[in-house]
């Protein structure tokens, strides 16, 4: 068994590219069912996940957004995001839901603990 | 040690279930246990019983049921995942009124919990992704 | 220490996203597509000392490197040494 170290789901898929994202959201909204603690970090186009504004897509195309809202309801309030994707991205951190934390190079290294269960999306 | 896998590629239109399922017999190979592999996202397709590729190639659904049988290795689907894409088993075709089905034993359609669990009592999770 | 599995590559978005994980003493294996690594050996992580970089063997092979990855001396492992990489590092994660 491994130390209930707080699971790290990476999201790096945006809305509507790929189920990746809403799967992955499951994945950490299943782990906090489960009694895990869980940290959200949003990587490279995973970012756009997090637009406030972002709606549903093509016909039958949901919205992934009222998941992002639904976290906080699973006590997953870490919502990370690198700078550095940030300013990749030029993507404002007002455009973003309330509650997310970027991150300095430094501090995503840290995130990436051996004892820390991780999950890639 | 005890390995578990996570595949979440297609098989025939990515390469992650492939190099799963080598990876997987080299763990054995090495004298491992490897107690489960879970399907998620696009992996679900690796469960289907109506993939038909051609004589010439592996057919990988059942490349993992031999898995089963000399190892003992669970073939945990994520019902969620499955479901939408139309990999379906007995007892859910029943219960949404279809007259056939694609997934069988030794596949068990099982919630994303079942990962997390793998997960926790695995030393080792390896993912196979595209 | 990490396994950093990388199966894309060494230009892609997703090689950044690998770049931006990884720490000294982390493993990188290159896998898949991101065997092509082996193309140009002044890429940044070939030219890097803070954590060692390995090439998959048989993906090498099937995809027409290996002698070019030899002769650039470029390291590899076979799939018997990746699963020894996972042994020896209590963590991995794959960057798709």
């Amino acid at each position: 068994m491994r130390e209930s170290e707080d699971l790290l789901v990476i999201i790096r898929h945006a809305p509507h590219s790929s189920n990746c994202l809403r799967e992955g959201l499951d994945a950490a909204l299943v782990g906090a069912a489960f009694g895990q603690s869980v940290r959200l970090l949003f990587m490279g186009q995973g970012a756009l996940a997090l637009c406030r504004e972002q709606q549903a897509g093509a016909p039958g195309q949901k919205a992934s957004l009222p998941i992002i809202d639904m976290l906080e309801m699973y006590d997953i309030d870490q919502l990370n995001v690198p700078k550095r994707t940030l300013d990749d991205l030029n993507l404002p951190l007002e455009t973003l839901v309330d509650g997310v934390t970027p991150l300095s190079e430094q501090e995503v290294k840290a995130l990436f603990s051996q004892n820390r269960p991780i999950l890639n999306f | 040690m005890d390995y578990g896998l996570l595949v979440m590629g297609a098989p025939y239109s990515h390469s992650a279930p492939h190099s799963a399922l080598r990876f997987a017999h080299a763990v054995l190979a090495r004298g491992h246990q490897l107690v489960g592999v879970f399907f998620y996202h696009d992996g679900v397709h690796n469960a289907s019983t109506l993939m038909t590729p051609p004589q010439d190639e592996l057919n990988l659904r059942d490349a993992w049921q031999v898995l089963h049988e000399q190892h003992d290795v669970a073939l945990d689907v994520c019902i969620a995942a499955a479901l939408r894409r139309g990999v379906v088993s007995q007892s859910e075709a029943a219960r949404h009124g279809y007259d056939t089905f694609n997934l069988e034993a030794p596949f068990e359609l099982t919630g994303l919990g079942q990962l997390l669990t793998l997960q926790q009592r695995c030393d080792r999770l390896i993912t196979f992704a595209s | 220490m990490i396994l950093h599995i990388l199966t894309t590559p060494p230009t892609s978005e997703v090689a950044q996203q690998v770049e931006q994980a990884i720490q000294a003493g982390d493993t990188l294996l290159l896998t898949e597509a991101g065997v092509t690594a082996a193309l140009n050996p002044d890429l940044h992580c070939w030219t890097q000392a803070d954590y060692a970089v390995f090439l998959l063997e048989e993906d090498l092979v099937a995809r027409g490197l290996a002698s070019l990855a030899a002769s650039h001396g470029l390291a590899t492992v076979d799939i018997d040494g990746f699963v020894a990489l996972t042994e020896q590092h209590p963590q991995s994660v794959t960057w798709y």
